[in-house]
C-alpha cells in the first residue's frame, strides 16, 4: 500500500526545499541555483494518477460503430412451425442461394450482430479540474524522485541531477543536431538509445491500421518559451515536448505510471512556483488552487510510534491474558499437574502410599539405602551443630 | 593528527540505557511475583488441609450421630441433601416443550451433559418435570472432586477454558475467596454462600457414555432403568462416565 505523500528526502522533513543547480547546455554546473519548487513536495499518489490517467486517456477516442442497417437489409420472415425447419426468420423469394437462409439473428450468417455497437457510446470522461491538477502535481513530484524515475525504466545513472534543469539556451535550438549533442553531453542519450532499441512491430491488428511500430518513451523536455525547441527535438524518437503552462498528465505519467524523466529549462522551472503555488501561497495562474496536502506530514509511522516522545506519553500495553495450556490433561493421572493445582495432593498421595505399604507389610524398595543415607545426614548435621556451638 | 574515536549514535545509547532499566524492572518483578506465588501456594496448601480435616470431621460426626441414636433406640434423620448432580440422558429430538425449557434452564443442552444443581423446593419441582430425561442423584466428595479435576472447564469471557491453572479460578472467583481448585470443590460440595457463582463459573460437564452401558434409559431407576433420582447410586454411574 502506498502512503499519502511518500517522503524520500533524507532529512525526513516534508517541507524541506533544497537548491537545484542549473546546468548549461554542455552539462556544466552553472552558478545559478533555484530553490526546489513546492510542487515537488506534493503527495505522490499513484492511485490518483492511475485513475485520472485512465479517465483522461479516454478523451481522445474516436467513436466506432457498426452500420445501423447492418444485418437488416433483408425482408426476412419466419416460416413458422410445421415446416421441419428452425423458426428463425428466413429470406424470402427464390432463385438464389440467399433465399430461405436465416437472417436477422446474431447467430445467422449475414445477420446483425448482438447488441450492435453505437456511436453514442459514452466515449469521453469528465474529470474534476481539481483532481486533474492533483494528478499533475503528483506526477511532477514523482519525476523528482530518482528511484521512481529509474523504476519507470529510464536510464539515469549518469544524469547530473534529478530534477534536471538546463539553461534556457536549449529553447533556442534550431537544429536537431544541436539537440542530439545536448542530449549526449547531458548523459541523456542512453535513454534515447533505449528507445531506439525498443522499436518493435506492434502485436495485434493495429499494425495494419497505421500503428505498425511501438517503442518506449524517453525524456520530456519542459520549456518556458518555444524559440525552436519543438522543432529541434521533435524528430528524436521518444522525446516529448511540453510547455510548462500546459502540462499533460498523459505525457508526465504515461500509462498511468509515475516517474517520467523530465528535462526542465530554467525559465520553465522558475515558473513552477507561480503556476502551482507553494504551501504558503496559492497559485497565481490556476484560480483558487493550492498544492494538495498529504494526509500525514510524517508518513514514517513505524518510526513515529517508536519515537521517544510518543513512547513516553503512551500507556503501556495491557498485560497479556493468562497463559494457559491449550490442551487439557488429566490431573487425576498426572501427579505433576495435580500438585500444581493442589499442593496438598502430594501429602495425600504419600499418605496413601505409606498406608498401602503398611497394610501389605511391604517396605520401600530402597529402604536400606534410604536409612543409611538418612543416618549419614544425621551424623553430618550433628557434627556441624557441634562445630558451631563448640566454636561459640 | 589524532584519530577520532568511533562515536556511538545517541539513539543507540539511549536505547541501551532504556533496555537496562527495563531489564532491572523485569527481574525485580519476577522476584516479587515468585514470592507472591510461594505465599499463595502455602495458602492453598493450608486450605486444602483444612478441607480434608473438615470433611473427615463431617463424616465422623454423621457416623457418631447415627450410632448415638441407634444406641438409645432413636432414629437419626440426616439433613436433606443440598446438592444434586443431574445428567441429561436423552437426546434432542421430539422433546416436549416444558421439559425442554427446564433442561435449557439447567444448562443441559446436550446428551450426557451434567451439571450441579442446588436442591430446594423450586429445583426439586423442576427435576420432577424433567425426570424422564435425566439421571440424577447426590454426588459424593470424590465424584465432585473427580468431575472438577478431570472434566472441569470454566466459562471465561464466554469461552470454554480448561481448568489447568488455579489462576483461572482466582481471576474469576477471587472476590468470593475461591482461589484454587480445592476451594471450588469445597464450595460446590458444601453448597456455600457463593455456590451460584462458583457453579455458573463451571461450564456444564460433558461426560462420556457409561463404561458398561445403560440398563434401560426409558425406565425409571427404581423400575430397573436409568432415569430419575438414584440418590447415592449416582456416584457409581459417575465413576463409569467421568
Amino acid at each position: 500500500m502506498f502512503c499519502d505523500g511518500i517522503v524520500i528526502c533524507p532529512s525526513g522533513n516534508m517541507a524541506a526545499r533544497p537548491l537545484v543547480t542549473v546546468y548549461s547546455d554542455k552539462n556544466e554546473a552553472t552558478q545559478t541555483q533555484i530553490k526546489l519548487p513546492a510542487v515537488f513536495r506534493a503527495p505522490i499518489r499513484p492511485d490518483v494518477v492511475s485513475f485520472i490517467h485512465d479517465q483522461v486517456s479516454k478523451n481522445k477516442r474516436q467513436p466506432y460503430a457498426v452500420s445501423t442497417e447492418a444485418g437488416h437489409q433483408t425482408s426476412a420472415e419466419s416460416w413458422g412451425t410445421g415446416r421441419a425447419v428452425a423458426r428463425i426468420p428466413r429470406v424470402r423469394g427464390g432463385g438464389t442461394h440467399r433465399s430461405g437462409q436465416g437472417a436477422f439473428g446474431n447467430m445467422c450468417r449475414g445477420g446483425r450482430m448482438f447488441a450492435p455497437t453505437k456511436t453514442f457510446r459514452r466515449w469521453h470522461r469528465r474529470v474534476n479540474v481539481a483532481q486533474k491538477r492533483y494528478a499533475v502535481c503528483s506526477a511532477i513530484a514523482a519525476s523528482g524522485v530518482p528511484a521512481l524515475v529509474q523504476a519507470r525504466g529510464h536510464v539515469v545513472d549518469k544524469v547530473a541531477e534529478i530534477p534536471f534543469v538546463v539553461s534556457d539556451k536549449i529553447e533556442s535550438f534550431r537544429k536537431t543536431k544541436e539537440a542530439v549533442s545536448f542530449l549526449r553531453r547531458s548523459n541523456l542519450w542512453d535513454d534515447i538509445e533505449k528507445v531506439y532499441n525498443s522499436k518493435k512491430i506492434r502485436a495485434g491488428v493495429g499494425k495494419s491500421r497505421n500503428r505498425r511500430f511501438k517503442q518506449k518513451l524517453g525524456p520530456v523536455i519542459v520549456y518556458g518559451k518555444d524559440s525552436g525547441v519543438i522543432r529541434a527535438f521533435r524528430n528524436i524518437p521518444g522525446v516529448s515536448l511540453l510547455h510548462v503552462e500546459r502540462l499533460n498528465l498523459l505525457k508526465l505519467a504515461p500509462g498511468g505510471h509515475l516517474g517520467r524523466l523530465i528535462v526542465w529549462t530554467e525559465s520553465a522551472f522558475n515558473k513552477l512556483d507561480a503556476i502551482f503555488g507553494t504551501y504558503k501561497s496559492a497559485s497565481e495562474l490556476k484560480k483558487g488552487f493550492t498544492l494538495p496536502r498529504p494526509k500525514m506530514t510524517n508518513p514514517d509511522f513505524g518510526r513515529a510510534i517508536r519515537s521517544e516522545e510518543i513512547v513516553k506519553a503512551v500507556r503501556r500495553a495491557p498485560r497479556a491474558a493468562l497463559k494457559t495450556s491449550k490442551v487439557h490433561r488429566n490431573p487425576l493421572k498426572k501427579t505433576k499437574l495435580m500438585v500444581r493445582l493442589n499442593p496438598y495432593a502430594s501429602v495425600l498421595k504419600r499418605a496413601a502410599i505409606l498406608s498401602q505399604r503398611k497394610a501389605q507389610n511391604v517396605d520401600h524398595p530402597n529402604e536400606k539405602l534410604i536409612l543409611a543415607a538418612n543416618a549419614k545426614a544425621n551424623v553430618a548435621r550433628k557434627a556441624k551443630y557441634a562445630k558451631k556451638t563448640g566454636k561459640k | 593528527r589524532a584519530k577520532k574515536l568511533p562515536q556511538v549514535p545517541e539513539s543507540i545509547l539511549k536505547r541501551r540505557k532504556l533496555r537496562a532499566e527495563q531489564k532491572a524492572k523485569v527481574t525485580q518483578n519476577r522476584v516479587k511475583l515468585a514470592n507472591k506465588a510461594k505465599e499463595k501456594k502455602q495458602k492453598i496448601f493450608k486450605r486444602a488441609e483444612k478441607y480434608v480435616a473438615e470433611h473427615r470431621q463431617r463424616v465422623r460426626q454423621q457416623l457418631s450421630l447415627r450410632r448415638e441414636a441407634s444406641k438409645t433406640g432413636n432414629f437419626y434423620v440426616p439433613d436433606e441433601p443440598k446438592l444434586a448432580f443431574v445428567i441429561r440422558i436423552r437426546g434432542i429430538n421430539q422433546m416436549h416443550p416444558k421439559p425442554r425449557k427446564v433442561l435449557q434452564l439447567f444448562r443441559l443442552r446436550q446428551i450426557n451433559n451434567g451439571a450441579f444443581i442446588k436442591l430446594n423446593k423450586a429445583t426439586l419441582q423442576m427435576l420432577r418435570i424433567v425426570d424422564p430425561y435425566v439421571a440424577w442423584g447426590y454426588p459424593s466428595l470424590k465424584s465432585v472432586h473427580d468431575l472438577i479435576y478431570k472434566r472441569g472447564y470454566a466459562k471465561v469471557n464466554g469461552q470454554r477454558i480448561p481448568l489447568t491453572n488455579n489462576d483461572i479460578v482466582e481471576t474469576e472467583l477471587g472476590k468470593e475467596d475461591i482461589i484454587c481448585m480445592e476451594d471450588l470443590v469445597h464450595e460446590i460440595f458444601t453448597v456455600g454462600g457463593n455456590f451460584k457463582k462458583a457453579n455458573n463459573f463451571l461450564w456444564p460437564f460433558k461426560l462420556s457414555n457409561p463404561n458398561g452401558g445403560w440398563s434401560k434409559k426409558l425406565n425409571h431407576f427404581v423400575e430397573g432403568g436409568d432415569f430419575g433420582n438414584r440418590e447415592g447410586k449416582i456416584n457409581a454411574l459417575l465413576a463409569k462416565m467421568i
